[in-house]
């Protein structure tokens, strides 16, 4: 392939969660980036979600300023409502042809006021977004944040009456509209098309479909939303009443070979969470969750499984129950046998089948359109050691298409992708991408102010309740206002022409636009006024429509008088508003990655396949980490290989440099400036790097319990790995026990990869010797995803499972040299005694011990358990709240060798969006300090969660806090902090702020 | 009023332009820019504007330092208040501190609306009156307590000793449930307007309680009252602070003190101190105090140096400066030091809270010490 | 419009959900006027202090839920600050319930609406701000 043949342009196919992040990693580092999405917006199934776990944050509220970024991205175009139809050429060079189905609606023209969806008379379709628990019109925008904000026509349905062309005043209807093709031409294909949802109706015994009160877990989520259909009242579907008991169905459809026989990966957890929203709704609702194995394996998700039971008195009942059936249309009666083997019949009110996941069913047809191979399961074919490539070059896959996942693992993979299509494209970054150019700026400090008020009727939306020529007479009178004007609608083409030339015209320097809400509408306004030579920041708006015209239909008047107070306030504000500066800082093109393990190398190599040079500084003499000593995998291919081949790699490549038996001593600077002191064998020396990445890795534990390091004959799975590759395996009789040092009170958590191994190592010494008797005493078995079919392979080579309870551990002793093992298996309940020649314990996954030391030089946090944490653990997996610094693999929890290299890779991908750029550009809006009224008191340092405010010594026993603009986030905390008035938020100060009080009040 | 009246009413015009005012200031010597001479200076040659626009009107701590050792009697503190107060007028403020939370307050206290619930540090054991001949005036107290309390200053401590001394000595002082902030604050940033209100309802509600002597354990309050309410309301009591009270009652011989072996050293608050010449009474009564040291800081008397700021502005990296080097002077005295002021315990508390290294003394006010001196020490 | 209430809504999760209420066309009483601000940690005590000096009847502060800040912690600040804010009020003799903190989130529009309904029936029965309409003559 030649580089002149290359685009610089990706495709991103799939508007949910993964679709979004890949587009906006790729869009932040240089690339054009098409995002298709077949639904009318973006969203996915995020959008769906009430909450998400482990936090239980509301998942619209974090998921939406994501939609409206993609939304606004200059270099992202959002083809919706589409399809990819056909894809030709190969890697660096396709050609995509997409078909853009018809909205009836012309995008451009609509602007999302609504008037039309109550002006269709057919109101009577399933809601789509609502699990059809609500009906819509057919006309509908489908959900409150949906991106873009534009209506949806639903032709099937439509009689033509013409009442939306009538009212819509935008002209933005038509009904005559054609299926458009359009082809496009891109580098790379990203493939993150989600998953279906598994449909129960197809096992007969649970009743879906046939019960109104057996339902989906993702109905639901829908039923306990806040924006839901029943507005978040927990209203069971027969009877709108209140439940009393809710039972959870887990694996339906899932590790279940006459459906889907892989585990789904995520229902554990999400059950988890419903069962916990409930609880949190009304405690005293039974909850009752019906599972096989408890799979909390993620971050914080066992402590979250934990509280469950502790905290909310969630219930949990080891089986599989048999059927659902419905007694006298009021209760649902499950029946299944419980773990003392006695056949149980249990009540419940409502029942939730946590239904697995399953790949999109157009995704047959789209494989063979992008020529990829479909695994066994209908999921894109990946491997191991290339989670995001698929069988053709230059198409990625990432989210739940590539295998079933969770948010975070999600968003990891979709980084992870972003950085493969990134490498791929490196030469051409920069090429496609628009960057707006505008006049100068017009100096306007030290004039008075001249303030334009731009007043909208939105249609009929405003205007319709609040007397708009009243408020405009208003307006005119209100101190330093210059000119006032009336619009339609003030976001169309035309009014920000008009605002344009009203500037000109009558010299105005702020501007003020009353209409809907600056959180979808402010980033339009700056832009029109920055174009007529007015720096952005002297821009104000008024809410009038969402929280004022829209919330008081009934009270014109009243309505009309909050109007012209909201006019007064934001006036009032306008007039002191000061021109700001975008903050640049100059970035140093290279990365430092802290650790020499495979997460390290891989985010090494990634950086410089990019074109960027990398410092990689590993503790130990050699790089390699955990995986030298890992001598097979399930899939086949030896980790141990995989990471001799990463270290010729690494080694040989010129823009790695690495530093072994390196310690670091001092992290100074910030993002994009970074300073690195780093100490080889005694030689210190300064780094200087645009980013850091943590890759620490981590180790194993070594246990106290079960003699071990008291009798050689027990081991961990590392040193019975290390046996089985030097062929010096000699036994008969294998126990493995599971958990040692996980999911206990001292380490909480699931160290996550102990089950694999156990399996993969137990079937190793089955196929060495197949004689031997293995036994596996265990708690849950946790093999997510499609490392099921090991699990069941295990079984059937003879592997044998016993399940021992938390509270009776197995009792290992040494009785005149020979070693014990008692289990109570908890299946029989009957003790069992066996005499093995090997005892292998599944020691846990501990963090780095030099992590806390690393956490305090960096200025990042650590969890108590020593891994990192995260800015966010579901939507920032890979980032630190502090700007610049990622993390990935062993350092953010214990995690199976794919997640790590999705998690490198996206570790890469978030970094290249900073070295991709020649500075790094912060919010103007931040804060400032006046270093004569500084006392040095280090309130604000202490307050301040993103280390942007700093004590330093200017002058001998004098401290100032000084501030990294471009670590601010201007939330302004730090100022109230403050007690002598020292700090000031621009755009939000006090006199602003108290000028708004005064003229509600009014006072001037 | 213009700055030409202004500086005939302070009689500016005398001045030689000598330099003393600067040499003696506390702020000049540590900000460079900072003048009395050059201020008074703009005044004379009427550049009036700059003068007003100028931050550093705000930065004077009015402690009557240089107006003491004027050789042309030049007040200058007057010239400031009278500055700010034009300033004011013009659209011109200080910083304030807090985010401006207790300029909110005062003026709150102007309001004649206002019904305040502001005893409720009155515990059972403290006895008081609603009526009666002594009036005890609590000043801002029960406001510092709320802001206050996380830099480790319980402002209500002062308070609770006051009135535990004066019941000791068989006086149920009238502590007023409605009483208002005296206002030194608003007149001393020269918001007059809300001042007079202030002013007049105190006075107003002392008249009420048929109070014919007025005990003060705040010097700003004692000061405003004793010369500042007179140009507003007239007033037919007595004014008294804690310290000359109980410097009477010791020579009465109806105070009993308990020993207490401890070194102090003693801030003379500005107010009381070089503003009414009360120096003695305050030593007099912490000398009575058996097995006590008092010990002088090197600048003390008329010669001491204020907390550092005052009227809740301007409290920068020079007032910092002040703090530090009066608790290194207060260190090498004593490892306590005695205020008769609640607000030089605020503020050179916020001081020592700082990173900056500074020197670590403890910070007692007056009537805690006495109180505790009686042994009406620790029970609230 | 008596009572009249001042809301300080945050940026992210609040005035996002006052957006929602009215997307959703929620009714609620025409009593209040949101000023934004990026975070709940933003708003000082003098606010509060300040809106009931000039005369307004009640204040509302509204942010993420706890765990939920944009900011990581702000909204643990402005709890920190409403209680000191309440604490003057009580000295000051204002009713506590003139002063309200709620966490909505941008999926709580109901909530929002809701709040709004029962912070103006609450501030009616507990009548006008005392202190009328003042006159502040310090900016």
């Amino acid at each position: 392939m030649q580089a002149s043949k290359k685009v610089g342009a990706v495709i991103v196919v799939g508007g949910g969660i993964s679709g979004i992040q890949a587009s906006l990693d790729l869009a932040d580092s240089g690339f054009k980036v098409y995002l298709l999405e077949k639904s009318p917006s973006i969203g996915g199934v995020m959008a769906q979600l009430d909450k998400t776990f482990p936090t239980g944050d509301c998942s619209i509220c974090i998921l939406s300023p994501k939609l409206v970024d993609v939304g606004t991205h200059p270099n992202i175009e959002l083809i919706t409502n589409a399809d990819l139809t056909e894809v030709s050429g190969n890697a660096g060079d396709f050609r995509v042809k997409i078909l853009k189905k018809p909205r009836y609606v012309d995008e451009e023209k609509c602007t999302g006021c609504g008037d039309c969806v109550s002006a269709c008379p057919y109101i009577n379709l399933p809601d789509e977004f609502d699990m059809a628990l609500r009906s819509r019109g057919n006309i509908f925008i489908p959900f409150l944040q949906a991106v873009p904000r534009v209506v949806m026509v639903d032709r099937e349905h439509c009689v033509k009456c013409g009442n939306c062309q009538v009212i819509c005043d935008a002209g933005a209807i038509d009904l005559y509209q054609k299926p458009e093709e359009i082809e496009i031409h891109v580098g790379a294909i990203i493939v993150a098309c989600g998953f279906d949802s598994f449909d129960p109706s197809g096992i007969k015994e649970y009743g879906y479909g046939r019960y109104k009160n057996v339902i989906t877990a993702l109905e639901y989520e829908r039923l306990v939303c806040a924006s839901g259909p029943t507005g978040g009242h927990l209203d069971r579907p027969s009877d709108k009443k209140t439940p009393n008991s809710i039972a959870f169905i887990q694996c339906v459809g899932s590790r279940d070979v006459n459906h889907n026989p892989y585990c789904s990966s995520v229902c554990c957890t999400y059950a988890v969470k419903e069962a916990i929203m409930t609880k949190e709704h009304d405690p005293a609702i039974d909850v009752n969750i019906f599972y096989m194995d408890m799979r909390t394996h993620g971050k914080g998700f066992e402590e979250y499984y934990n509280r469950a039971k502790e905290e909310y008195g969630v219930r949990f009942t080891r089986c599989r129950p048999s059927s659902v059936e419905e007694i006298d249309s009021r209760k649902m009666l499950i029946k299944y046998e419980n773990e003392d083997g006695k056949l149980m019949g249990d009540e419940f009110d409502l029942v939730v089948l946590s239904v697995g996941l399953k790949p999109p069913k157009e995704v047959k047809e789209l494989s063979e359109k992008l020529g990829i191979d479909l695994n066994r399961y209908g999921f894109c074919s990946t491997s191991e050691y290339s989670p995001v490539e698929t069988s053709k070059q230059g198409i990625y896959v990432c989210g739940a298409f590539a295998s079933p996942k969770d948010i975070p693992e999600s968003v990891a993979q979709a980084s992870g992708a972003a950085s493969k299509a990134s490498s791929l494209l490196s030469s051409e970054r920069g090429t496609l991408v628009v960057e707006k150019s505008y006049p100068p700026e017009k100096d306007v400090v030290g004039e008075d102010p001249r303030v334009g008020v731009f007043i909208c009727n939105c249609g009929v939306n405003i205007g319709g309740v609040v007397d708009i020529p009243e408020v405009v007479e208003y307006a005119k009178s209100l101190l330093n206002v210059a000119y006032v004007e009336e619009d339609t609608y003030t976001c169309s083409r035309d009014a920000q022409d008009r605002i344009k030339g009203a500037i000109e015209e009558h010299d105005l320097n702020r501007v003020v636009v009353a209409s809907c809400t600056p959180r979808t509408h402010e980033p339009l306004f700056r832009s029109t006024i920055r174009e007529a030579g007015l720096n952005p920041y002297l821009f104000e708006m008024a809410n009038i429509r969402d929280q004022c015209s829209w919330v008081h239909l009934h009270e014109k008047a009243e309505a009309t008088e909050k109007t012209k107070d909201l006019i007064k306030m934001i006036v009032a504000k306008a007039r002191l508003l000061e021109p700001l500066e975008r903050i640049f800082v100059e970035v140093t093109h290279s990365g430092l990655v802290i650790g020499g393990g495979i997460a390290g190398m891989t985010v090494a190599l990634e950086l410089a396949n990019q074109g960027y040079e990398v410092h990689l500084i590993e503790k130990e003499k050699e790089l390699g980490g955990n995986l030298r000593r890992l001598y097979y995998s399930l899939s086949g291919v030896s980790p141990r290989e995989h990471v001799n081949k990463l270290i010729d790699a690494v080694t040989k490549n010129s823009k790695i440099h690495v530093y072994t038996g390196t310690n670091i001593v001092d992290v100074g600077g910030y993002v994009g400036n970074f300073i690195v002191k780093i100490d080889q064998d005694g030689d210190e020396k300064d780094l200087a790097s645009g980013v850091i990445v943590i890759a620490t890795g981590g180790v194993e534990y070594k246990p106290e319990e079960y003699l071990y390091s008291e009798d050689d004959r027990v081991l961990t799975q590392l040193e019975l790995e290390e046996k089985l590759a030097n062929n010096e395996l000699n036994a008969k009789t294998i126990v493995m026990i599971q958990c040692v040092g996980s999911r206990n009170e001292e380490r909480p958590y699931c160290s996550r990869v102990c089950c694999y191994d156990a399996i993969k190592n137990a079937l190793k010494i089955k196929e060495k010797s197949p004689d031997a008797n293995v036994y596996v005493l265990y708690r849950d078995i946790r093999t997510p995803g499609f490392t099921e079919d090991y699990y069941r392979k295990a079984r059937d080579e003879g592997i044998l499972f016993l399940r021992y309870d938390e509270k009776e551990k197995p009792e290992v002793t040494l009785d005149d040299g020979i070693l014990k093992v008692l289990v109570v298996d908890r299946t029989l309940g009957r003790e069992f005694l066996i005499k093995p020649d090997l005892l292998v314990l599944s020691a846990a996954v501990l963090s780095h011990p030099g992590n806390k030391e690393l956490s305090e030089m960096l200025k990042v946090p650590l969890r108590e358990d020593g891994f990192f944490l995260e800015a966010h653990v579901k939507l920032r997996p890979i980032d630190f709240s502090n700007d610049g610094i990622f993390l990935c693999g062993l350092a953010h929890s214990p995690k199976s060798i794919d997640e790590t290299l999705s998690q490198a890779s996206a570790a890469a991908s978030r970094a290249v969006k900073i070295l991709s750029k020649d500075r790094v550009e912060a919010e103007g809006a931040v804060i400032s300090v006046d270093e004569i009224l500084c006392r040095g008191c280090g309130r604000c340092e202490e307050v301040c969660e993103y280390n942007a405010l700093e004590l330093k010594e200017i002058e001998p026993g004098r401290l100032v806090a000084q501030v990294k603009k471009v670590l601010c986030k201007g939330c302004g905390t730090c100022s109230v902090a403050c007690p002598s008035g020292a700090i000031t938020l621009k755009h939000f100060t006090d006199k602003q702020i108290i000028a708004m009080i005064d003229a509600m009040a009014g006072i001037f | 009023m213009s700055l030409e009246n202004i500086v005939n009413e302070t009689k500016a015009y005398y001045c030689l332009e000598c330099g003393k005012c600067t040499g003696s200031c506390p702020i000049s010597r540590v900000n460079k820019g900072y003048s009395p001479r050059l201020t008074v200076e703009k005044a004379l040659l009427g550049f009036d504007k700059e003068l007003l626009a100028d931050g550093g009107i705000w930065s004077c701590m009015t402690c009557n330092l240089c107006k003491d050792r004027c050789p042309s009697n030049v007040d200058y503190t007057k010239f400031i208040r009278y500055a700010r107060a034009e300033a004011l007028k013009t659209g011109y403020t200080g910083n304030c501190t807090h985010g401006g939370v207790l300029s909110s307050l005062m003026r709150i206290m102007g309001n004649p609306n206002l019904k305040q619930d502001r005893l409720g540090w009155v515990s059972d054991n403290l006895k008081i009156s609603e009526k009666g001949d002594i009036l005890y005036f609590t000043g801002c107290l029960p406001y510092f307590e709320t802001l206050f309390k996380d830099i480790g200053v319980n402002s209500l401590d002062i308070a609770r000793s006051t009135v535990k001394i004066l019941n000791r000595i068989g006086i149920k002082p009238v502590v007023m449930p409605d009483e208002r902030c005296c206002g030194h604050d608003l007149f001393w940033t020269g918001d007059l307007e809300n001042f007079e209100k202030i002013a007049k309802l105190n006075v107003g509600l002392i008249r009420g309680t048929g109070a014919k002597k007025v005990i003060f354990s705040c010097p700003e309050c004692y000061r405003t009252f004793k010369q500042d309410y007179s140009e507003y309301v007239d007033m037919d009591f007595e004014l008294v602070h804690i310290s000359e009270f109980l410097a009477e009652k010791i020579d009465e011989g109806k105070i009993d003190f308990g020993s207490l072996e401890e070194d102090v050293t003693y801030q003379d608050p500005c107010r009381l101190g070089r503003h009414l010449g009360v120096y003695d009474p305050p030593r007099k009564v912490i000398s009575s105090i058996q097995g006590i040291g008092l010990i002088e800081m090197e600048h003390s008397r008329e010669r001491s140096i204020c907390c550092g700021t005052s009227t809740w502005t301007n409290c920068d990296r020079f007032s910092e400066q002040i703090q530090k080097e009066r608790l290194k002077e207060a260190k090498a005295a004593a490892d306590t030091l005695i205020t008769a002021c609640p607000k030089c315990q605020i503020h050179l508390s916020c001081a020592m809270k700082s990173k900056t290294p500074i020197d670590e003394v403890k910070i007692k006010d007056f009537s805690v010490l006495v109180a505790s001196a009686m042994g009406l020490g620790d029970d609230p | 419009m008596d009572p009249k209430i001042v809301a300080f809504c945050c940026n992210w999760c609040s005035y996002a959900g006052a957006d929602l209420a009215g997307v959703s066309r929620m009714q609620y009483p025409p009593n209040v006027r949101i000023i934004k601000v990026m975070c709940s940690g933003r708003v000082e005590p003098s606010f509060i202090l300040r809106a009931f000096e000039v005369g307004i009847d009640g204040v509302l502060i509204t942010g993420c839920h706890i765990g939920d800040c944009h900011y990581v912690s702000g909204n643990l600040r402005a709890e920190d600050r409403v209680k000191m804010a309440k604490e003057l009020m009580k000295t000051l003799g204002l009713e506590e319930q003139r002063l309200r903190l709620e966490w909505i989130s941008a999926s709580e529009g109901e909530k929002f609406a809701s709040v709004i309904k029962e912070f103006v029936e609450d501030l009616k029965s507990v009548g006008p701000n005392p202190l009328g309409k003042g006159e502040a003559s310090c900016p």
